[in-house]
């Protein structure tokens, strides 16, 4: 899993941007809310003045403003929010929408003949596939029920009844969100559940038999059978109670019988919420000098990583790539890449240095091609000269390769060789302690980003991790909800789901609108716009090479391609970061603790976005001429 | 009873409507004033498709029931729609309450029968009511009182737990007037109140609406079902091609000036022939001397009533045309014409 800076920051950081407050999700948000009411009102004008005349266009909006502060605010009853969420909630269940429960299990069922338990990572895969599965399915309904109600209450005339009751708009819009999110929370609870005993049921296995068993002191040593494409070597100690050794993440707990046969209890540790604590990391190069960023091995820094950027980038400010790519450090030079940790203290580590690399490696020549390339780790003190001898390590890519460093090891201090204590010798005066990572291999690269090496101070539960990643999935749908009741205040119901859903593709599709502003931005050639597109695509030219076509339809494609993709940008950059927040599940099929901070700034944006919705939603309901 | 006769003659006393209006002029309190109202339906491109409706005015007083009459597309439904805020005016105003009809606030003391009865199918009775109940914000206890009286009043009591779904056209009327009511509104809107209603459900409709007035509350219905109108309502206003034609008191709108209408029973055929004479000696011209016929209506409550008091049996027909029972399979003919013991002034 390969974090973006942006991922590390905290909710406060993220909110207010301190350093660069044009970046800051607050301005952002009160910048589109700020900018949507005024955009509505100026439209809600034009409307009103075209047919009423311009100072009773201005009456009515102005008379509509006043309703909302004066009237319908204050005037919003709990009791009528969920009599409405309640009518909502009873309509979805009376469409048959828990259908969709009994279609995930059928998918699950399914899923279960194709998905392939002997695969390198099974958890990964089944636990990606049950929250990506769950994701899709559940925004797919949320569209659906969001979108359709509202227009066809307003179609039925059912919505006569209640807009001649003492009834808000507000309370309508806020009645219908509330009972759709009810609905929906009802789908993903019982999905949740599913999920996790099909995830835990998949993954289950055991080993029966045993072979190669020897006695080594007062241990026995052996091997399991091979199930699942593995077998494990286990111990055993004298009173009877052992445990195999990790492959494919997991271990077995060993149980000598009575009978002198040995029972292997379940997989564990396969469900995993690692809880890690980053550093910071800079480089050196071939000379030993310090960099920011790693040796860049190819495309690293042409595009990418906007997201964050908000405002500032879509006004200019901001230019270039911001994606955190693999920094990468040569072999047999002075090249490395130092990694500083802080609140290193012998109460969070008694036992020694829990150390996790998920390193990536780069070839440029075959070398060894039996082996994989080869890094070395050692511990270092911040501010002196004193560093353990260093640790070779096989790089394996797709696996975290996790270690417990003992807290006494061989080192040299300046010039003498001695053996080091962690605490005393290596971490600073401010808790700080430094992992050096190296590559051994002349001529051969690894790669690491700030995420790749991290103290591991403890693990989280793995059910826990697995409720924040459905709450993520959880605040999807309230935005996708918020979303389809907004449009429809305004539009027929499919359209109105026409809507969501192009506002959902569009704000999937940002990185790459943002990519392709960028290219246009810095004059680099990859295909151009939408028209110039379609034009190479018909033309059959490269992407890469000049448009051949004559100086004024050039002129004119690009500049229509301009206007374009600047409106698609600023519509995206408005748009909520839903990759961002399906990549939550990432985290919990890694293996990782779903940062705290990352889902606080996720239900803050679905709040601020259900804020909006909420507003634009009133605006056109209480405009709207519901008879019309 | 074939004796019973109607006699019509020019220059003529009042004839009375169903029921006698109280004196609306006497409470002064308007509870809906529309002023200079008209109203444009346009296209989606802001084209003027139709005017609906063109300025009209009219007041609604207190504790009346005033009728807006006129054919399909006259306006009727638009001018419900403007008091209720379910449309904008496209120019005048329309006060509810001396308020603007746009403001939620005037809901509060209004009740509003639509056209069908748009109601939520999945809910039952009891259900529906008391959604409509929180609307009003309506405590549970007080909700759950209000909901038993409504269901009792409207009949609906056996049938309250089945689903709307389930309902025949008039036992759904029956909630969705029961709905209108939940909030004990002063002011009532029906729009084509007995649409859907058998003769009975009408009658019943009728009385009921009667009720209302009687309680003091206002009466607004629009219908195109003229002897509803005439029935129940004190004033109407009648509009055709979205223009106010015709507006005033039911009584003084009916009253032909210049003819007499006397109804006796129990006159000879001499009798009849002196009376005439002695209008036309008074310069007076008879126009007709004739049996009066009853309503559809009054005939089929009469069976009715009949039928639920001596169950089985079937209804002996007095008129002498009439062929004997059991001289069509199956068909309960029968035409003794109700309302012929009465004696009219």
């Amino acid at each position: 899993m390969n974090l973006q800076p942006e991922d590390f920051w905290s909710f406060y950081e993220w909110l207010l941007r301190p350093e660069a407050f044009l970046e800051s999700a607050l301005l952002q948000g009160v910048v589109l809310i700020v900018l949507s009411i005024v955009v509505g009102l100026v439209f809600g004008y034009v409307i009103s003045a075209a047919r009423y005349g311009p100072s009773e266009g201005f009456y009515a909006v102005a008379r509509a403003v006043r309703d909302l502060l004066r009237f319908d605010l204050p005037g919003t009853r709990l009791r009528r929010v969920m009599a409405l969420a309640r009518l909502a909630f009873k309509e979805a269940i009376r469409r048959k929408v828990l259908f969709v429960i009994g279609l995930f299990v059928v998918g699950l069922l399914l899923a279960g003949w194709f998905l392939d338990p002997n695969s390198s990572d099974p958890a990964r895969l089944y636990i990606s596939f049950v929250l990506t599965g769950t994701n899709y399915l559940v925004l797919a309904l949320a569209l659906f029920i969001s979108a359709f109600s509202l227009p066809s209450d307003i179609e039925s005339k059912r919505i006569y009844t209640i807009v001649t009751k003492p009834v808000r708009a507000t309370e309508i819009v806020l009645g219908r969100m509330l009972g759709f999110i009810g609905v929906g929370t009802m789908i993903l609870v019982p999905m949740g559940l599913v999920s996790y005993v099909f995830v835990t049921r998949g993954l289950r296995h055991t080993h029966v038999e045993v072979a190669d068993v020897r006695e080594v002191g007062d241990q026995l040593q052996g091997e399991t059978d091979y199930v699942r494409s593995h077998s494990h070597e286990f111990t055993v100690d004298a009173e009877g109670q052992g445990i195999t050794d990790v492959v494919r993440g997991h271990r077995h707990a060993v149980v000598r019988n009575a009978d002198g046969g040995f029972t292997i209890g379940p997989p564990e540790g396969n469900l995993r919420a690692r809880i890690p604590d980053y550093g910071d990391v800079v480089f050196y190069d071939r000379r030993g000098e310090e960099k920011e960023v790693g040796l860049n091995v190819g495309d690293e820094e042409l595009s990418g990583g906007f997201r964050s950027s908000g405002i500032s980038r879509v006004i200019g400010v901001t230019r270039g790539p911001k994606k955190l790519e693999h920094g990468y450090v040569e072999g047999g030079t002075l090249c490395a890449a130092v990694f500083t940790f802080d609140d290193v203290t012998p109460e969070r580590f008694p036992d020694g240095i829990p150390l996790d690399l998920t390193i990536r490696a780069f070839r440029t020549h075959k070398g060894d091609i039996e082996s994989t390339l080869r890094g070395s780790l050692a511990l270092k003190h911040p501010g002196k000269d004193i560093e353990t001898n260093p640790i070779v390590f096989e790089v394996n890519e797709y696996e975290v390769d996790e270690r417990l460093l003992e807290l006494e090891r061989e080192g040299s201090d300046g010039d003498e060789t001695r053996t080091l204590n962690v605490f005393e010798d290596l971490v600073d005066e401010d808790g700080r302690l430094q992992v050096v990572i190296r590559c051994v291999d002349r001529g051969q690269y690894l790669g690491v980003t700030k995420s790749s090496v991290y103290l591991r101070p403890g693990e989280s539960s793995f059910r826990w991790n697995l409720t924040k990643a459905y709450i993520s999935i959880w605040l999807q749908m309230t935005m996708v909800i918020a979303f389809g009741v907004m449009f429809s205040t305004f539009l027929s119901g499919p359209v109105a789901m026409i809507a969501t859903a192009v506002c959902v593709l569009l704000g999937f599709s940002a990185e790459q609108i943002y990519d392709t502003r960028h290219y246009l931005d810095e004059g680099i050639d990859r295909g151009g716009g939408p028209i110039e597109s379609v034009v190479r695509l018909l033309r059959q030219d490269s992407v890469t090479t000049e448009l051949d076509v004559d100086a004024l339809a050039s002129k004119v494609i690009k500049t229509a391609d301009a206007g374009i993709v600047y409106s698609l940008d600023a519509v995206a950059t408005a748009l909520p970061n839903l990759p961002k927040m399906v990549s939550t599940s990432e985290f919990a099929a890694s293996g990782f603790d779903i940062l705290g901070a990352l889902l606080a700034r996720h239900a803050a944006a679905t709040l601020g976005y259900c804020l909006l919705a909420f507003l634009v939603s009133y605006f056109f309901l209480k405009s709207r001429e519901i008879a019309a | 009873m074939a004796n019973d006769v109607t006699a019509v003659a020019e220059s003529s006393p009042d004839s009375q409507p169903l029921t006698s209006p109280p004196d609306a002029t006497t409470d002064s309190g308007v509870v809906i004033e529309t002023r200079n109202l008209s109203k444009v339906y346009r296209d989606f491109w802001g084209r003027r498709k139709v005017n609906a409706l063109k300025s009209l005015d009219i007041e609604v007083r207190k504790g009346e029931i005033f009728g807006l009459l006129g054919p399909n597309g006259s306006g009727k439904s638009t001018t419900i729609k403007l008091i209720l805020g379910l449309l904008f005016p496209s120019s005048g105003r329309v006060l509810v309450f001396d308020k603007d009809a746009s403001e939620t606030q005037k809901n509060e003391r209004i009740g509003y029968l639509p056209e069908e009865s748009y109601l939520y199918k999945f809910l039952t009775a009891e259900e529906t009511l008391d959604f409509y109940g929180r609307l009003f914000n309506m405590s549970g206890a007080d909700r759950k009182r209000r909901v038993a009286e409504l269901i009792q009043m409207v009949g609906l009591s056996g049938a309250k737990h089945r689903q709307l779904r389930e309902y025949s056209k008039g036992m759904t009327r029956r909630v969705g007037l029961a709905q209108a009511l939940i909030n004990d509104p002063d002011l009532i809107l029906l729009d084509e109140p007995t649409t859907g209603l058998d003769p009975i459900g009408t009658r019943e409709m009728k009385d009921l609406i009667l009720g209302l007035r009687d309680q003091g509350k206002t009466v607004l219905l629009c219908s195109h079902q003229l002897a509803d109108v005439q029935d129940v309502c004190d004033r109407v206003a009648i509009l055709h091609q979205g223009e106010l034609k015709e507006l005033g008191r039911v009584s003084d709108l009916l009253k032909v000036q210049d003819v007499t209408e006397v109804h006796a029973s129990g006159l000879s055929d001499e009798a009849k022939n002196e009376i005439a004479d002695v209008i036309r000696r008074h310069g007076g011209e008879v126009k007709s001397i004739d049996n009066p016929t009853a309503t559809m209506e009054d005939l089929f409550l009469n069976i009715v009533r009949e039928s639920e008091a001596r169950p089985g049996a079937r209804r002996v027909s007095s008129h002498p045309d009439e062929p004997a029972p059991g001289g069509h399979d199956g068909d309960a003919s029968g035409d003794e014409t109700p309302g012929n013991d009465s004696a009219g002034a």
